[in-house]
């Protein structure tokens, strides 16, 4: 079985497994115990904010450990509310755990605004600056597209943002953290959103970046964890597996060897002249279509051929259409035919050739019934 | 004591038969108890369920209304029945609501004192105890009844839940629905399980058209209709080879039409080898392109020596719906998966078909290698209510 659903989740480092069991079993601990056990186990979560925070290379701020993505961003979203005639910035691009969490904020009579998508993906910055005022709160926009691998400009954004207001700036980092090289202190940001599972650790862990904690309210009422940003018991095992896969990966060399590897797939893909693929900057993430053929047939049909990919973001498939896609520009035919194929470092090139010919062929055969 | 009344309907029509009917009533109602500790009484005219455990009476009364072939159910009070024990046990009713009304049956015809004036009295007893509530003969909030049966004992009850009526399940035979995941047809097969059919399902799926989750959709949708047929035996084909065939060959407009005589071939082996008496379906008239009147002669037209029953056909969507989300089907049903009659959908199908023209179309096809070749994909599923 070839994986090239990477995007949606990543096979766990077994070490990480081990470190896992190691923060289960035996250092099991409740941090906010007062005996000494629990303050080690303290300490060991307490490092493992700093690990995350060297690898954002933020230089100052906290970490947030949260349940994972979808809780920081909706962290992120309701924790910079604030009441009175404030503006809410989104990307239409956005993954349904910040554009849903947008939606709530105008469905509980805020001002929501979202801006539109180019047709490479990046989100159209001149529009940006035209809705940002004095009157902004928040914008939120991702740092990668899960859907199309592009890479919006960050630092542009910050820029574009600073010079017309005090708002706050989130990035929901989920597909760039581990996977490309950047600077937080470079981007000028309020908060990133990181996720450990897409980065081979644990699901059900994440974080937070917060540079600035008095800009956020918790969401979470209970025992006052992580300075009452977010109650409930920290995910000790969840966390230090993560600070293990955050700590192992080397972002420069995995971007090199997955950017071999995604050009390497084009190559094969692109000899069929049927294939059309979506540019993008991210090595990581690949959306492709096969001109008269449907996505999710092809997606199903590749299943039993030993190769998994996914129509697009796999938080999302119960829904009808395609928002990302359509708001790029693409006509409903090429929505239909496209799937997404997404890399990480650990593959073989032999793999990557083998599963883009076993496209190829499916989708040959697929069409020749032109469904 | 309290116990459950169990009424049953139309069974009094069954003359002669009627005893086959009511062993096989009992028997469902023994099978649905299943797992239950009661005793079961058999009166005239009415079942009685006794010496349950009090704190299953609510799961026993879910399991009761579930049963094709019961009328109402009660949870009554049993007495002997003399005066004297009705009316002492009627002297302790506490009326909860403004007014009330006592009505008396007596299947005993011995009992001492007429059915009117019984109830004027007993009413009187209750007003004595219930100060400030009023006696309302027509249309009274609370309804208090005494039912003095044959058996020596008399029920006191002051609500009857109504049950799913119809004949015992396996009464009518056995037949086979035809089960796409949409909203029709668990009702369809819900409607003439009603009617005392057990019920085999028969699923047709279009891997890789179709999705994995339109498949474990169609069998929770089947593990829904166990509630209350039971038992179904859920028969799964491919039809994706057909399809592609269709596809490929036939003019596209015929598409569903000769799809639909495909699979009702395939149906009609599946019946023979099975034993089963019937197909059923959840075409409605007119709904969509391939249930128009002429769309139903080409599809029976395959179909030689069984009726084909389709129980929704005079209803609209709505009541459709409605009776979908009684049987609990309803959220299911709407899940988003495209099923096998959404795939190489025409854009025009035709709507008036004609058997000449299909078997024109279908001349392009080998049928009897395509049904066998679908036939020997048949993957089979029991499904049994928890």
């Amino acid at each position: 079985m070839i994986y090239l659903d990477n995007a949606a989740t990543t096979k766990m480092f077994e070490e990480a497994v081990g470190e896992y069991k190691k923060y289960a079993c035996d250092l099991f601990y409740n941090p906010s115990a007062f005996y000494r056990q629990g303050v080690e186990v303290l300490k060991c979560i307490n490092d493992a904010r700093k690990s995350l925070i060297q690898k954002l290379d933020a230089g100052c701020g906290d970490i947030i450990f949260t349940s994972g993505a979808t809780e920081s961003n909706n962290l992120a979203v309701f924790g910079s509310k604030r009441n009175g005639n404030w503006n809410y910035i989104f990307s239409m691009g956005e993954h349904p755990s910040v554009f849903n969490a947008a939606k709530e904020l105008e469905r509980q009579g805020n001002k929501v605004f979202f801006v539109s998508l180019q047709e490479n993906g990046e989100i159209d910055y001149s529009q940006l600056e035209s809705l940002v005022d004095e009157k902004t709160r928040l914008v939120s926009v991702m740092h990668i597209s899960n859907e199309t691998g592009a890479v919006n400009d960050i630092k542009r954004i910050s820029q574009i943002v600073r010079k017309k207001s005090k708002a706050l700036i989130h990035v929901d980092g989920v597909q760039a953290f581990n996977k490309i090289e950047f600077s937080l202190k470079e981007f000028d940001i309020d908060f990133y959103t990181i996720s450990a599972h897409k980065f081979h650790g644990p699901k059900g862990v994440g974080a937070l970046y917060v540079k600035n904690k008095n800009n956020l309210k918790n969401i979470i009422f209970g025992g006052g964890q992580e300075e009452n940003y977010r109650s409930g018991t920290e995910n000790v095992a969840g966390i230090m597996a993560m600070k293990w896969a955050n700590e192992q990966i080397d972002v420069k060399r995995n971007f090199e060897k997955t950017l071999k590897l995604k050009k390497l797939m084009e190559s094969v893909l692109l000899k069929d002249e049927k294939v059309k693929i979506v540019k993008s900057a991210s090595p990581y993430i690949l959306s492709v279509s096969y001109s008269g053929v449907n996505g999710e047939t092809l997606a199903r049909a590749l299943q039993d051929e030993g190769v998994l990919i996914s129509t697009g973001s796999a938080c999302s498939t119960k829904k009808a259409g395609n928002r990302i896609l359509e708001n790029m520009g693409f006509k409903k035919s090429r929505i239909v035919s496209s799937v997404r194929i997404s890399f990480n470092a650990y593959m073989e090139e032999d793999d990557i050739k083998k599963a883009g010919e076993i496209i190829l062929s499916c989708a040959k055969k697929l069409a020749l019934l032109q469904v | 004591m309290k116990v459950i009344l169990l009424r049953f309907g139309e069974l009094y029509l069954k003359g002669n038969n009627r005893n086959v009917f009511e062993s096989m009533l009992i028997n469902n109602i023994k099978e649905k108890l299943q797992g239950e500790e009661y005793r079961f009484q058999k009166t005239f005219g009415r079942y009685v369920i006794c010496d349950y455990k009090p704190n299953r009476e609510v799961d026993i009364v879910e399991k009761l209304k579930k049963v094709f072939g019961l009328y109402s159910i009660s949870i009554a009070e049993e007495v002997d029945a003399t005066k004297e024990d009705i009316e002492n046990f009627i002297k302790n009713i506490k009326i909860k609501t403004e007014n009330f009304k006592v009505y008396v049956k007596r299947a005993d015809k011995n009992f001492p004192i007429s059915s009117m004036d019984f109830a004027k009295e007993l009413g009187g007893i209750i007003l004595e105890n219930n100060t400030n509530k009023n006696v309302e003969l027509y249309q009274p909030q609370t309804l208090i009844s005494v039912d003095i049966r044959l058996n020596g004992k008399a029920y006191i009850f002051d609500e009857i839940i109504k049950c799913q009526g119809g004949l015992p399940l396996g009464s009518a035979g056995k037949a086979l629905l035809l089960l796409s995941g949409g909203i029709d047809s668990p009702v369809a097969g819900y409607l003439m399980a009603k009617r005392g059919l057990k019920i085999e399902a028969l699923h047709f799926h279009s891997y890789p058209y179709t999705s994995e989750q339109a498949k474990e959709k169609v069998l929770t949708l089947a593990k829904k209709l166990c509630d209350y047929v039971d038992e179904v035996k859920l028969h799964i084909v491919s039809f994706t080879k057909v399809q592609e065939e269709i596809h490929i060959r036939c003019r596209n407009e015929f598409m569903i039409t000769i799809m639909r005589r495909i699979m009702m071939r395939i149906a009609q082996k599946i019946c023979q080898n099975n034993e089963l008496g019937a197909i059923v379906t959840g075409e409605s008239l007119g709904q969509v392109a391939s249930q128009t009147m002429q769309s139903m002669t080409v599809t029976g037209g395959v179909v030689d020596n069984l009726p084909i029953f389709r129980p929704c056909i005079a209803m609209d969507k709505e009541d459709i719906m409605e009776i979908a989300n009684k049987i609990d089907t309803y959220q299911t049903s709407i899940l988003p998966y495209e099923d096998c009659c959404t795939v190489f959908l025409p854009k025009n199908p035709v709507i008036k078909p004609t058997i000449e023209k299909c078997l024109k179309e279908e001349s392009y096809l080998n049928i009897d290698e395509l049904v066998d070749q679908a036939m020997q994909t048949e993957e089979i599923v029991v499904l049994k209510r928890d």
